[in-house]
C-alpha cells in the first residue's frame, strides 16, 4: 500500500497561483475556500531579503490533530494515508478547524455567488455548487484530499499537474526508489513546524 | 478572500458558541453553588432551589445555541461517538450527563417527596459534572491545537472561575427577584461579599492568562488583538468586572442595616457581571488567531495586503 506525499521546492516555485486555481477548478470549492493556498511573505534580512512563495495545502498529517478532535468520527485516514472527511458523517462543529495548526480546513454554510451585491449565480457558477455540494458538501468540514479519486484514475493531484514551474512533485513516501523519497533524502526536505507534532507528509525543499 | 494562516483570526467559531459557553459555566456554576449550600442547612433552601431552576434551563437553553452553530444539526447526535480522542464527544457526555442529573434534582425537589438522603446522592454527583461542565468550556479550547492563544493552559482555570462568577450573579439575581427581601437581605449581603471575593479572583486570573499569552509570540499576537477590542476593555474588564466588584461592595457595606434599597445595586452588579462573562467568551473565540508557520532556517514573514480586492473585471465598484 503507498503512503502518499508531497514534495515543493521553494526554489523553483515562483508565486503563480496556478495550483490554486487548478484545485478550485478540479474541486470546485465555493468563494473563500482554497485547499491549495499560496502565502506570499519574505526570508531573509536586509539586504539579502526576498520575496518568497510559500505555497500551503493539508498536510495530510501522519498524527492529524484535526482527526484526533473529530467528535463523529467522520474525519478519517485512508490506508494510503490521505486525511478525508467523510460527509454524510459530519455535523459541521468546526473543531477540526480550530485543531487543525496549518488552517486547512473549510466549512461553508452555503454556496455564495462570486460576485458581488447579491447577484444571482452564473450557469457555471450553478454547476460548480452541484458538483460541490455531491462531493464535499454544505455545512460539513472540507479539506484537500489529494484528489483521491484522480489518484484512483492514474492521474496526479491538480495542484501538481499544473504547476508550471515543476515545483510540486507528488509520491509514494514509502517507495525509496520514487521521486518523493530521493528529493527528500538528497535535498533534506523539512517539514512546516515540526513542533506541532503532526508529521506532515508534504515536505519543502528550501531555497538555498 | 485573503488565505488563511500566519496570524489570521479563526472566523468559524463565534456567538453561539460563546453563548454555549457561557451558559454552560451559568448552569454549572449555579448548580454547583446552590448543590453545596443545599448541605449547609436550612436557611440556603432558597439558593438550592433558585440554583435548580437556573441550572436545567441554563444548559438547555445553551445545547441549543450550539445545535444552531452546527453546519448539520440533524447529525448532532453523533456528537459522542469518540470520546476516546476528542474533547467534544467528552463534553457532550458529560453535559448530557449533567443535565440528566440536575433535571432530576430539580423534579425531586420541586415536584416530589422524597427522603433527603436521595437529594444529597443527586447532588454530589451532579457537583462533580458540573465542575466538570466548568472545566470542560475552557479545555475545549485548550485542546485545539491551531489557536496558540487558547493553549497557554489558562483558558480552563479562567473559564471555571468565570462560570463560577457568573453562576454566583445569576443566583442572586434570582434570590432578588423571587426570594422575599426582608428575609434574604442578609443572604444576598454575604453574597454580595462571596461575588467581590470571586470577581477579585477572576482579575487575577485574566491578567495571569494575558501574561501568560504576552510570553509568547503567537499568543502575544492574539493578546495585543484582545487588548484593542473595546468590547474586552470596556464591555468586560471595566463594566463586567471593575463595575460588579465596586457594586457588590459598596452593597455589602451598604445592606449592614436593613438593606432593602440596595437590591437595584446589587442587580445592576450582578446583570453587568453576568453580560461580562458572555463577552470574555466571545472576546477569547474571536482573538484566536492561527500560528506562524516556519521551518528550520526558512524564517517566513507574511506580506500583509489590504483585505477588500480592488474592483477590477468581473467586480463591480462599491455602491
Ligand atoms: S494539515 Fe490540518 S487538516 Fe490536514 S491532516 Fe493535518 S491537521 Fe488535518
Ligand atoms: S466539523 Fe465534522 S469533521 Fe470536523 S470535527 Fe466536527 S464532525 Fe468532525
Amino acid at each position: 500500500m503507498p503512503r502518499y506525499g508531497m514534495v515543493i521546492d521553494l526554489k523553483r516555485c515562483y508565486g503563480c497561483y496556478a495550483c490554486s486555481m487548478a484545485c478550485k477548478t478540479a474541486n470546485h470549492t465555493p468563494p473563500g475556500v482554497f485547499w491549495a493556498r499560496v502565502l506570499m511573505g519574505e526570508v531573509g534580512k536586509y539586504p539579502n531579503a526576498v520575496r518568497q512563495a510559500l505555497p500551503v495545502l493539508c498536510m495530510q498529517c501522519e498524527q492529524p490533530s484535526c482527526m484526533e478532535v473529530c467528535p463523529t468520527g467522520a474525519t478519517q485516514q485512508t490506508d494510503e494515508g490521505v486525511v478525508i472527511v467523510e460527509k454524510d458523517k459530519c455535523m459541521g462543529c468546526k473543531y477540526c478547524i480550530m485543531a487543525c495548526p496549518y488552517g486547512a480546513r473549510y466549512s461553508v454554510e452555503e454556496w455564495e455567488s462570486y460576485f458581488p451585491d447579491g447577484l444571482p449565480l452564473s450557469p457555471l457558477e450553478e454547476f460548480q455548487k452541484k458538483a460541490w455540494e455531491e462531493k464535499s458538501g454544505v455545512g460539513v468540514a472540507t479539506k484537500c484530499d489529494f484528489c483521491c479519486d484522480r489518484i484512483g484514475d492514474g492521474r496526479e493531484p491538480a495542484c501538481v499537474e499544473a504547476c508550471p514551474a515543476k515545483a510540486r512533485i507528488f509520491g509514494d513516501l514509502d517507495d525509496p526508489n520514487s521521486e518523493v523519497s530521493i528529493l527528500i533524502k538528497k535535498e533534506r526536505g523539512q517539514v512546516l513546524n515540526p513542533e506541532f507534532g503532526n508529521e506532515p507528509k508534504v515536505y519543502y525543499l528550501l531555497p538555498r | 478572500m485573503d488565505p488563511k494562516v500566519n496570524g489570521q483570526l479563526q472566523h468559524d467559531w463565534s456567538w453561539l458558541i460563546a453563548a454555549y459557553l457561557f451558559l454552560g459555566g451559568v448552569g454549572g456554576g449555579a448548580y454547583t453553588i446552590g448543590a453545596i449550600n443545599s448541605f449547609m442547612g436550612e436557611e440556603l433552601g432558597l439558593s438550592t432551589t433558585v440554583a435548580l431552576w437556573i441550572a436545567f434551563p441554563a444548559l438547555l437553553v445553551g445545547t441549543m445555541f450550539l445545535i444552531a452553530d452546527l453546519g448539520s444539526p440533524s447529525r448532532a447526535v453523533l456528537a459522542a461517538m469518540k470520546p476516546k480522542t476528542s474533547w467534544i464527544a467528552r463534553g457532550t457526555l458529560i453535559i448530557s450527563t449533567f443535565m440528566v442529573l440536575s433535571f432530576l434534582h430539580l423534579v425531586l425537589h420541586q415536584f416530589v417527596a422524597v427522603d433527603q438522603s436521595v437529594l444529597n446522592v443527586i447532588a454530589i454527583a451532579g457537583i462533580v459534572f458540573a465542575i466538570g461542565t466548568m472545566a470542560y468550556t475552557g479545555i475545549l479550547l485548550g485542546a485545539s491545537k491551531g489557536i496558540p492563544f487558547w493553549r497557554t493552559g489558562i483558558v480552563p482555570a479562567l473559564f471555571v472561575i468565570s462560570a463560577l462568577v457568573t453562576g454566583h450573579f445569576a443566583l442572586m439575581l434570582g434570590i432578588a427577584v423571587f426570594g422575599d427581601i426582608a428575609e434574604t437581605s442578609a443572604m444576598l449581603r454575604v453574597m454580595a461579599l462571596e461575588a467581590a471575593v470571586l470577581v477579585a479572583i477572576e482579575v487575577l486570573a485574566i491578567l495571569f492568562f494575558l501574561q501568560a499569552a504576552f510570553r509568547q509570540p503567537d499568543p502575544r499576537e492574539s493578546a495585543e488583538r484582545i487588548l484593542r477590542k473595546r468590547m474586552f476593555v470596556i464591555g468586560y474588564f471595566i463594566l463586567g468586572l471593575a463595575a460588579p466588584l465596586v457594586l457588590m461592595l459598596v452593597a455589602y457595606r451598604a445592606m449592614a442595616g436593613d438593606g432593602a434599597g440596595v437590591v437595584t445595586i446589587l442587580g445592576l452588579g450582578a446583570v453587568l457581571g453576568l453580560i461580562g462573562g458572555l463577552i470574555l467568551r466571545q472576546a477569547v473565540l474571536i482573538c484566536g488567531a492561527l500560528p506562524t508557520l516556519n521551518m528550520a532556517g526558512f524564517e517566513f514573514r507574511r506580506i500583509h495586503r489590504p483585505k477588500e480586492p480592488k474592483p477590477g473585471i468581473g467586480m463591480l465598484p462599491p455602491s
